[in-house]
């Protein structure tokens, strides 16, 4: 029994890769890789030798710079050809930062290794998937011609196809002809896949950020984010306090106090004494609810018992409907923990108001080494990662923890913002 | 007397109108921020206005900044300015006019009915109220300079109750000493300071300034 269920797996595996998506994104790759290498390639060599030849006068330098940096702008288009049709997911490197002046923007471009790593992809890579196309289109054409065989064998007059010398002078033995080809076939996604395995260590090497300064300057990027934003949390703590409870208590102690010296007077004025203690205990509790509320945004106390209790109190004090569902093998550390519950206390807000009235999907997973962090929503989608805006933010504080933040929000929705933190082996 | 209040917290101005009200002072306006502060000052001309200085946009000194402005405009015009935390700095730039007239108390303050009221009469007669903690802060901060190095314990103790605002009488009853002793002391820190008797010049204020300045 258990001898024919791995059989009855393997061979759906043989028979159904052919026809699965990761082939035909595969052949995409090979298909789109050419064309796109080739046109790519031609101007970047161009605009890189005038650069060169044109360095005795500024321009070149200028003409360099700006070539270098529209090639770093190219490698992502490639990681995004990458991440969908290889399936692997490329970090960008660092942006440059840039100091005023031109000449700084022209050394800095210029000097930008990314943007060299891109053209050097494109060097090597035209070669690679040239290869790759002309072995995948052979083995399925040989492949599609022996299949045929038996068929075609009645409509050449000498009896050989014209490709390949295939050539039965028996229609009888033309079937094994067709099985080596159905062979040929199913093996040709495996074939390619072992193949791309070259693109896809190329595409890692050159496109992403390898180089040990790229991620120095990545960490002073990402520890100058999460110094930044515990200033920006505790000046928020400082203002909460100051405006919230420290003014309550204030009020309270001022009632108290008018109340205390009415006490002193002649004749005790019942009423006015009722009004003062009633104000100061109003006063007193709220200003109990306003430092709960503060405290539990500095440390959720629910997070002391895990992501998936912490995350349901979320689910139950959120404003929208809120499907969770927390799959974690094991206890993340607690600054991971910490992270992701704020992240998605944001994103789940974010949700509730712009996401339309539908459920809200909350998940958190681990795939591989990473923990992730999925929220969606069925709102009419749009949300982007702009500058300066929310989830760029959250993007940069995910970075601290050498995550990312991934947006998928086609017009329309639905909107499905994911983030990824590597978790510690 | 009629009171112009500054505060952007909702529960304090509210607070402060209805404690005012009570005691049978007249709140003739109530400002969330220092535009509406000085919209009121200029229409009402208050006898003292209660100046909170952490007030929108910025929420860092606004309240004082335009304390400091009216002041210019109107000399002696009469400011408690009314803040959660003590910064000597805001004291020293409050105090640099010279002008009498104004106070710098922390809102715990308030708690003690009685007191508060009682400083926010002393400053609209034009006297100087420095909090007991903004004195003792100066008092730390000052504490190797040269002006003050040559007077005796006894002397700073009357000194940082000058500041407070206190009269000789209080100084005398809270250090436990006749009021005659109280004005040898003040006799002898002028002296030390350098500050010779004169008509126009408030001494008292003057020898509070020693401090900021050194």
């Amino acid at each position: 029994m258990k001898a024919d269920a791995r059989l009855r797996d393997l061979l759906r595996l043989v028979l159904a890769t052919p026809l699965r998506r990761r082939f035909r994104a595969e052949l995409a790759w090979v298909l789109v890789g050419v064309p796109s290498h080739l046109l790519v390639l031609l101007p970047l060599l161009l605009a890189t030798a005038i650069g060169i030849g044109l360095t005795p006068i500024f321009l070149g330098f200028l003409l360099l710079g700006a070539t270098v940096f529209w090639a770093r702008a190219l490698g992502g288009m490639y990681r995004g050809l990458a991440r969908r049709l290889l399936g692997v997911r490329i970090v960008a490197p660092a942006r440059r930062e840039l100091r005023p002046g031109l000449w700084n923007w022209v050394r800095a471009r210029a000097g930008d290794p990314s943007g060299w790593r891109v053209m050097a992809y494109v060097l090597v890579g035209l070669p690679l998937v040239l290869a790759e196309l002309v072995v995948a289109g052979m083995l399925l054409l040989y492949g599609l011609s022996l299949l045929t065989y038996p068929v075609t064998w009645f409509m050449f007059d000498d009896r050989g196809a014209p490709v390949f010398d295939i050539y039965s002078r028996n229609w009888l033995l033309t079937p094994a002809f067709a099985l080596l080809g159905l062979v040929v076939l199913l093996a040709t996604p495996w074939i390619l896949h072992a193949l791309l395995g070259l693109d896809r260590l190329l595409a890692v090497g050159l496109l992403g950020p390898s180089t040990l300064s790229e991620r120095v300057r990545d960490l002073e990027q990402s520890r100058a984010t999460a110094v930044e934003d515990a200033t920006v949390k505790l000046r928020r703590i400082e203002r909460d306090l100051h405006d919230g409870a420290q003014a309550r208590l204030v009020a309270v102690a001022m009632k108290l106090g008018a109340a205390k010296e009415e006490f002193e007077a002649e004749r005790l004025d019942v009423e006015l004494l009722h009004g003062l203690v009633n104000s100061a205990h109003d006063n007193a509790k709220q200003a109990l609810v306003e430092l709960r509320d503060l405290a539990r945004g500095i440390h959720p106390p629910a997070l002391d018992a895990g992501l998936g209790v912490a995350l349901s109190t979320l689910a139950s004090t959120s404003a929208g409907d809120v499907r969770l569902r927390v799959d974690l093998p094991r206890r993340p550390p607690p600054s991971i923990e910490t992270i992701v519950y704020f992240s998605a206390a944001e994103l789940v807000t974010n949700a509730a108001k712009y996401g339309g009235p539908g459920p809200i999907g909350v998940e958190v997973t681990v795939t591989g080494r990473a923990l992730r962090l999925a929220v969606s929503d069925s709102g009419e989608g749009g949300a982007s990662l702009s500058p300066g805006g929310g989830l760029a933010g959250l993007a940069d504080r995910v970075r601290t923890v050498d995550g990312r933040l991934e947006v998928d929000s086609p017009a329309g929705g639905p909107t499905v913002i994911s983030v990824e933190i590597p978790l510690p082996t | 007397m009629r009171v112009v209040i500054a505060e952007d917290s909702t529960i304090l101005r509210e607070g402060l109108v209805e404690l005012l009200t009570m005691r049978g002072h007249e709140v003739v306006a109530a400002a969330k921020d220092a535009e509406q502060l000085r919209a009121a000052v200029a229409a009402h001309r208050p006898d003292v206005s209660i100046v909170d200085i952490r007030m929108p946009p910025t929420h860092t000194d606004e309240g004082l900044r335009a304390a400091i402005t009216l002041r210019a405009q109107s000399p002696g015009l009469a400011i408690l300015l009314f803040s959660q935390y003590v910064e000597t700095r805001y004291a020293a730039e409050l105090l640099a006019d010279r002008a009498g007239g104004v106070g710098y108390l922390l809102k715990d303050r308030v708690a003690e009915v009685s007191d508060f009221l009682d400083a926010m009469r002393r400053v609209a007669e034009g006297e100087t109220v420095l909090d007991p903690e903004v004195v003792r802060q100066l008092f730390a901060s000052t504490r190797q300079s040269d002006a003050l190095a040559g007077l005796t314990g006894r002397e700073r103790e009357v000194l940082g109750l000058m500041a407070e605002g206190r009269s000789n009488t209080a100084i005398a009853s809270g250090l436990f000493l006749s009021a005659g002793s109280v004005e040898k002391y003040v006799t002898s820190i002028f002296g030390k300071l350098g500050l010779p008797p004169s008509d126009g010049d408030n001494r008292r204020v003057l020898a509070v300034l020693r401090y900021l300045d050194s």
